[in-house]
């Protein structure tokens, strides 16, 4: 804009006051918080300043296939007038991207005199300017009819309306990005609501010392993991993990109905083999885009340590037995949503003295302080480095040595551990 | 990811290679759903798929899902062990029809 400006400086001989309309109309732009309300002031001002008989401003639709008057002034009124975006001198401008001067508009085929019938002005000579911010169209700024001297607009006119029309497209840039800004706000404290709402989906930390706990950390504002744990009425303890297929906002709607699903279904259905053939045949019944859930289910009784538990499709759980040796628990069925009446085997062990360990893969697919991802054996060095610890402060030794500061988590990370 | 597709009566044949990932995968489902809307029956190949993610996963569940509403047939052929590995692991080479090749399908055409 500051080359235009410059360039009007040059050429026009009515330097003081053309600076004069500039400053006024740029004090507007910036001190006015309400677009609208402001182009339309800018339009008052210009026409009044250029000696014009009318003139508006039409702004590029989002297709940029419309071209809609958003300001105008002079004796009728075409505010929300649309054309295409190649009709009459406007469209002209905006497809050539550059100043049209027509000084009489019968000699102009372009010329559309379309608003001319409909509102019974009568359109001799356009000058118009094209709007635009880094090369992308906006629209147009036109003044008609130049009411004083030979009724024709100049040279002078043509730098004026250039500049002019520089300020009229940054302020219309800067509203833009205003309102894209407001947008994001919006968007960002919904997300926030969102993580906030599955936040509480999950089980409120347990009293030190019983023998379930776990921790989620997403990746993105939502996680598609979850861990869950109740108490049963007979002294167990029923607790769930489950991985959504995919990320973001889609995975985390079907993170909280399958969490819904398995603390209401599961206060009443205590085989967790039959629990997840439930929970499969309701998840299959409305999953879309192919999405499904990896989850193991399992009911732990403190008081005897039998733990009994089922699989779909999840990553195999880590057992490290009270003699320090680690094993992978294979054995599992399909994930669930994929095809409904499925069933699955329940697995049983008693855990003694030992740990199971139910993770995601964004457990396995963490990465060590040398960028290397853990895979099973890292992680398993990682649990046993810290086997010591009690449980909860083991999660949260493992936790801190994948999310380290700094570390973008690729996946959501959640570990659940059973057993003191 | 490139992906192919050619009829080899009576099946549409879509062979898939390189990374199916999150970039690829709306592709990849749209181009096997389009597949399926001609109530064809549906092959794909994977000998020459990288890498798999859950969401090139979901197109193949999806697909297998549509085909099954319509009665429709929807196999897969030559999986490729990155993409096996990631089946196994959610049992779902339990479920979807697998063969060695295309042409082992092929051959068992009445």
């Amino acid at each position: 804009m500051s080359d235009r400006l410059s360039l009007t400086i040059e050429s026009s001989a009515a330097l003081p006051s053309d600076i004069g309309l500039l400053a006024s109309i740029a004090q507007d732009f910036a001190s006015s918080p309400e677009m609208g309300a402001t182009l339309a002031n800018a339009i008052h001002q210009i026409m009044t300043y250029m000696e014009a008989e009318a003139a508006s401003i039409f702004l590029l639709d989002e297709s940029g296939e419309k071209l809609t008057c958003v300001a105008c002034a002079g004796p009728v009124k075409i505010d929300g007038l649309t054309l295409a975006a190649g009709q009459g001198i406007v469209g002209r401008t905006v497809s050539e991207h550059c100043l049209q001067r027509v000084r009489d508009v019968a000699a102009d085929r372009d010329f559309s005199g379309a608003v001319d019938q409909l509102t019974g002005f009568c359109t001799r000579s356009i000058l118009c300017a094209p709007l635009h911010i880094k090369g992308r169209m906006l629209g147009a700024l036109e003044v008609i009819n130049k009411a004083s001297g030979d009724h024709l607009f100049g040279e002078a006119d043509a730098q004026l309306l250039l500049a002019l029309a520089g300020m009229v497209s940054l302020a219309v840039h800067n509203a833009r990005m205003a309102e894209a800004l407001v947008e994001q706000e919006r968007m960002r404290r919904e997300l926030d609501l969102a993580r906030e709402i599955q936040r509480g989906l999950l089980p409120t930390p347990p009293d030190a010392g019983f023998p379930v706990c776990g921790v989620n950390l997403p990746a993105l504002e939502v996680s598609g993991d979850f861990y869950d744990f109740f108490m049963l009425p007979d002294g167990r303890i029923a607790w769930g993990l489950g991985d959504v297929s995919g990320k973001g906002m889609n995975a985390a709607l079907l993170m909280t109905k399958t969490i819904a699903l398995f603390r209401c279904l599961g206060k009443n259905e205590h085989d967790p083999a039959r629990l997840l053939a439930v929970l499969n045949d309701e998840i299959a019944e409305t999953a879309r885009f192919g999405m499904f859930v990896t989850m193991i289910a399992g009911v732990f009784d403190p008081a005897s340590g039998e733990l009994v538990w089922a699989n779909a499709g999840h990553q195999p759980p880590l057992w490290r037995g009270a003699d320090g040796g680690y094993r992978e628990l294979e054995a599992a069925g399909v994930a669930l949503g994929v095809l409904s009446g499925m069933a699955y085997d329940a697995q049983r062990l008693n855990l003694a003295d030992g740990r199971l360990f139910v993770f995601t893969d964004g457990a396995t697919e963490g990465h060590d302080e040398h960028g290397a991802m853990l895979g099973l054996p890292g992680l398993q060095t990682l649990l046993e480095r810290h086997a010591g610890l009690p449980p909860e402060a083991l999660l949260a030794a493992v936790t801190a040595a994948l999310a380290r500061p700094g570390v973008r988590l690729h996946d959501d990370l959640t570990l659940l551990a059973i057993g003191r | 990811m490139n992906i192919e597709i050619r009829e080899q009566a009576p099946f549409s044949v879509v062979t898939l290679g390189g990374d199916v990932d999150m970039h690829s995968s709306r592709q990849v489902r749209q181009q096997l759903l389009d597949c399926l809307a001609r109530k064809q029956p549906l092959l794909v190949d994977l000998a020459a798929v990288t890498y798999m993610d859950s969401s090139g996963v979901a197109s193949l569940v999806e697909s297998f899902q549509v085909a099954r509403k319509q009665g429709s047939e929807f196999a897969l052929a030559s999986v490729a062990r990155p993409v096996m590995a990631v089946l196994k692991l959610a049992r779902l080479d339990t479920v979807f029809p697998i063969y060695t090749s295309v042409e082992e399908r092929l051959a068992r055409v009445d």
